[in-house]
């Protein structure tokens, strides 16, 4: 990641029997000092939630903060929530994979073939029942690519230790320092068939954000 | 017919055998179907809304899962219900879940919504157990949903997406609680759990009540026909026609229902009529023509009985078939099974059974076949001829006063439909039900489903209005519909006093951005039963907390009223709605099998006695059962409901049998030239006590049905044994006085063909000392021995 970035999304949601719905919004996000990391959302479509914005603080310490603005009710409300596991904007996306992990919060090791055919397979687990009850899974399996430093696939088992999501990432964004932005990736519910594509375009990689974009009077403008 | 008979008894006998094994061999390929809504035709419009409705929103047969205790709002008790919510929220099988735990506090305060789960950590003082009672009273998605307003009863509530197996789900669900035990009593309840013990008890009921239905039999045919080998005869009959019957169930791809329980019952009571003549008289003719060859004793035999044992079994037969206009697809499976049975009964009667007495080389010898009762029945006959005779005008007036008063319950009489009446008050399902239903807004379900543009103000105003007026009617226990979402979101969203608190937006967009709202702090899951991804269907699910009939019609009916004025299309189904449509087949179902087997059974009988009314003064008994039935069971407060719905149609079956006996038997002794009051007497005397010994072992037969596990069984069972009753004086007591009061002609018309004619001629040589058969079992018919 770094310190700024600008991007538009479109969010793509399957059902099982074949229907689709598109989300476009735009998004802006920014590092600030002591972990906390800001983003502003706004949605392009579909035109009944068109402008519809949201801003959101990534606290690493306490509960992430979210703020949204809806224009047809002309309301501002601030959301709690402790709940990483929820779904991001109803997809298969949660919340959780929407940010960086905290590497705290779960024990990681190698596992299996991890080292061979190029690629490290580690295994996540929640260090608690509290914290696996907040992510909404009980171990994960990410397999990443040894050479690009970079993620493959993720694989999580729900309760009854049965694999019930699948993420992959299809494209990346190479960053400064061997670092990546995830340009498209997919994750499949196999439980309920459903299937949600997040594609990443625009992407403007440390462009200059002022501050003032993330407050709640830029969210009513 | 009878040379056929002794030229290929052998081929006879083991074709029988072999026709009644092989479909006994198939009987272990049933399955059962616990399914009451599959008692409908699939192409019943209730049915087919509520496929729809299912096809979107899933199956609404929810599982509750009820934790019982004084005060269930402890930290023991809340810790318990965690633990087994969480098992059970990792089942894969499970399509949805309501509990204490999913449910999800909103809250609004200073410029924050906040939507958090309602119980966040077990309380574990006294401040926090109050604090947390204070928020269940004061949400109203957990308030009488998952824990009740006394505070003595929580609940989880699921649905199961695992059609295939369901067992397996509610297995799962059972090692589940079974790991967690603790002070709180579970109890379960739902329909899945329902149909759960409707199979058990099926199973349980075949397994008990056939071999008990069986035993009673065997015993009431020692009793009556003393020796092994004669008793052996009818009931190996009784054996066959029912391996024939039940084996038909899975050869043309049927389940066993509650209700086709009944048919091995039914056969077991019936099927043994025909044999029993048989056999008695070939007692008696043993005994009174000890010289006759086994081809003189049969033809004897063959040539007196085929007649009216071909018309019993005929009118029996039509009676029976008149379920086949039932509109319960169960009731015409019986219709077809029991009809079928008796057809195979009656042809084995007729050839299989003389085959077995012609191979037998020594003739019968008499043994003891209980005098006791034999006198009895004869003082009681004798009673009854006394009566008839001195006051027949007073016979036919009491019994139509008696049959008009009992008949005048007729109006208190109700269809049950609710599955959970199937089971008696102690059974833990029924516990669980009626705790469902007076704290948890009841189990039974009616569906509304909206297609349209549902962020459309127009429709969620409509699904509103639905909403909030249904909530206020009788019977109603909940409602739950996306605009109580959309109501809460603008609690939140807005301070009392403001515009839009607790109002549906006014715009399309402003609607849309609260569910954006929603996605974002709540679980998009919490809506899936309410609405579809698209947001262009939406479901009003509605619990009963009393679902009977005319509660469920008067909801129906305003349902429709309200949804008229919705912009979108609507679909109205569900649990309930179907049960409503069922209860409307069974009594369709019992108006059309009365009136297709009453009228043929009067045709029948206008042919057999030659004479319309004829056919008309005999069909009265039948009749007049049929009122007094109906009317005690108004009285009684019994419903009419799947399996009681049966009993006119196998009632007209069987007890028309004993109206042409008597009748029969009357016309050979008028005939003879004897005077009404003589015949009256002698046709009592002979024919009446046959007539009694068939009818009590018709009832004991039938009694085997009190020990089932179905409530409405168990009073088919009582029942039967009035419907017969009733029957039995209609055509001892009611048609004599009849006949000897009006005299009607047709009884002194020769009603036997010539064929006929011959065999009573060689009946009046052969001179049996008795008219009825010595003791308890006489033939079928009458015979001219009485002069």
């Amino acid at each position: 990641m770094t310190n700024s970035m600008s991007a538009t999304l479109s969010l793509s949601i399957m059902e099982k029997n074949g229907s689709v719905r598109n989300r476009t919004i735009s998004m802006v996000s920014k590092s600030f000092p002591e972990g906390v990391e800001k983003r502003f959302i706004r949605f392009i479509d579909p035109v009944d939630v068109r402008g519809t914005a949201m801003l959101i603080f990534d606290n690493t310490s306490s509960a992430d903060e979210m703020w949204i603005f809806l224009p047809a009710l002309k309301k501002t409300r601030r959301i709690v929530s402790s709940e990483k596991g929820k779904s991001f904007m109803s997809s298969e996306f949660s919340n959780a994979d929407m940010s960086s992990p905290s590497l705290s919060d779960f024990t990681n090791k190698h596992i299996g073939s991890s080292g061979n055919d190029n690629q490290w397979v580690i295994e996540s687990i929640p260090v608690s029942q509290d914290k696996a009850d907040e992510y909404g899974y009980s171990r994960k399996i990410t397999y990443f690519s040894m050479d690009k430093c970079q993620v493959n696939k993720m694989e999580f088992y729900n309760f009854d230790n049965e694999l019930f999501k699948v993420i992959e990432i299809k494209s990346v964004h190479p960053l400064p320092e061997g670092k990546y932005m995830i340009l498209e990736m997919t994750a499949i519910n196999l439980l309920t068939g459903r299937k949600s594509t997040i594609t990443f375009t625009r992407i403007a990689d440390n462009p200059k954000i002022d501050d003032s974009v993330f407050t709640i009077q830029n969210l009513e403008r | 017919m009878t040379q056929l008979i002794i030229k290929y008894r052998w081929y006879i006998i083991i074709s029988c055998l072999l026709f009644g094994i092989s479909f006994a061999c198939l009987i272990p390929l049933s399955k059962t179907d616990p399914e009451i809504r599959n008692y409908i035709p699939a192409g019943m419009k209730s049915r087919i809304e509520t496929d729809k409705i299912e096809k979107e929103f899933g199956v609404q047969d929810m599982v509750m899962l009820l934790f019982q205790d004084s005060s269930i709002i402890t930290h023991d008790n809340l810790e318990k219900i965690k633990e087994i919510d969480r098992d059970i929220s990792t089942m894969s099988d499970i399509a949805s879940r309501i509990s204490p735990y999913t449910v999800k506090n909103i809250i609004s305060s200073e410029g924050m919504m906040k939507v958090d789960p309602m119980i966040r950590s077990i309380p574990t003082d006294a401040e926090e157990i109050s604090a947390l009672k204070k928020d269940i009273l004061e949400n109203r998605f957990a308030r009488g949903i998952v824990v009740s307003s006394d505070m003595t009863a929580a609940a989880i509530t699921a649905t199961i997406d695992n059609p295939g197996n369901e067992r397996a789900t509610l297995n799962k669900i059972d090692s589940v609680i079974a790991a967690h035990p603790g002070d709180a009593r579970v109890l379960k309840g739902g329909l899945p759990y329902i149909r759960q013990h409707i199979m058990k008890d099926v199973r349980r009921d075949a397994v008990i009540l056939v071999p008990l239905a069986l035993l009673i039999m065997l015993l009431v045919l020692k009793l009556t026909l003393g020796e092994w080998k004669s008793v052996m005869m009818p009931f190996t009959v009784v054996l066959l026609s029912t391996c024939v019957s039940m084996g038909l169930i899975p050869l043309l791809g049927w389940k066993m229902s509650i209700i086709t329980l009944l048919v091995p019952v039914i056969l077991i009571g019936v099927a043994n009529n025909y044999g029993i003549y048989l056999v008695a008289r070939f007692q008696e003719i043993s005994l009174s023509h000890a010289g006759y060859s086994r081809d003189q004793i049969l033809k004897e035999l063959t040539g007196s009985l085929n007649m009216p044992i071909l018309f019993s079994g005929l009118t029996t037969i039509a009676g029976i078939l008149g379920l086949l206009t039932h509109s319960i697809i169960p009731a015409r499976q019986v219709g077809v099974l029991a009809a079928t049975g008796v057809t195979i009964a009656l042809l084995m009667s007729l050839s299989f059974i003389p085959a077995l007495i012609f191979t037998r080389k020594k003739g019968y010898t008499a043994v003891n076949k209980g005098k006791t009762a034999s006198k009895t029945i004869s003082r009681l006959t004798d009673f009854l001829s006394d009566i008839i005779i001195k006051h027949p005008g007073r016979v036919i007036i009491i019994s139509c006063l008696l049959t008009l008063m009992i008949s005048s319950g007729i109006f208190l009489l109700k269809t049950e439909t609710n599955q959970e009446n199937y089971f008696p008050k102690n059974n833990p399902v029924k516990q669980a039900s009626e705790l469902i239903n007076t704290k948890f807004g009841g189990s039974q379900t009616i569906s509304v489903m909206v297609a349209g543009d549902i962020k459309d103000p127009a429709i969620m105003n409509g699904i509103d209005n639905v909403t909030r007026q249904v909530e206020k009617m009788k019977g109603v226990g909940q409602v739950f519909s996306i605009s109580q979402a959309v109501r809460e979101m603008s609690k939140a969203l807005y301070t009392p006093g403001e515009d839009g608190y607790d109002r549906i937006p006014a715009t399309a967009e402003g609607i849309a951005q609260m569910f954006e709202l929603y996605n974002m702090s709540g679980d998009p899951a919490d809506f899936k039963q309410l609405m579809n991804p698209e947001n262009n269907k939406a479901h009003i699910l509605i619990r009963l907390s009393d679902p009977r009939k005319g509660i469920i019609s008067n909801i129906r009916n305003r349902i429709s009223e309200l949804v008229a004025k919705i912009p979108a299309e609507v679909t109205v189904g569900g649990y309930a709605i179907i049960m409503a449509d069922f209860a409307r087949s069974i009594i369709r179902g019992q108006i059309s099998s009365l009136l297709f087997a009453l009228i043929t059974v009067a045709l029948l009988l206008t042919i057999i006695f030659r004479s319309f009314k004829g056919g008309l003064i005999g069909s009265i008994p039948l009749a007049a059962s049929i009122l007094i039935l109906f009317g005690f069971m108004g009285y009684a407060g019994i419903a009419l409901d799947s399996a009681t719905a049966l009993l006119s149609s196998i009632m007209i079956g069987v007890g028309v049998d004993f109206t042409i006996q008597y009748i029969w038997c009357f016309n050979i002794n008028i005939r003879k030239g004897l005077s009404y009051e003589e015949s009256t007497r002698v046709s009592l005397s002979t024919i009446g006590r046959s007539i009694l010994i068939n009818a009590f072992s018709v009832m004991a037969g039938f009694s085997a049905l009190i020990f089932s596990g179905f409530t409405s069984i168990r009073f088919f069972g009582y029942l039967v044994i009035i419907s017969i009753g009733s029957c039995l004086i209609g055509a001892i007591v009611l048609i004599p006085a009849i006949i000897v009061w009006f005299r009607p002609r047709f009884v002194e018309n020769d009603m036997s063909n010539s064929k006929k004619k011959k065999y009573e001629k060689r009946d009046s040589d052969i001179n049996a000392p008795s008219a009825a058969f010595n003791g308890l079992r006489p033939a079928a018919g009458c015979r001219k021995d009485n002069e």
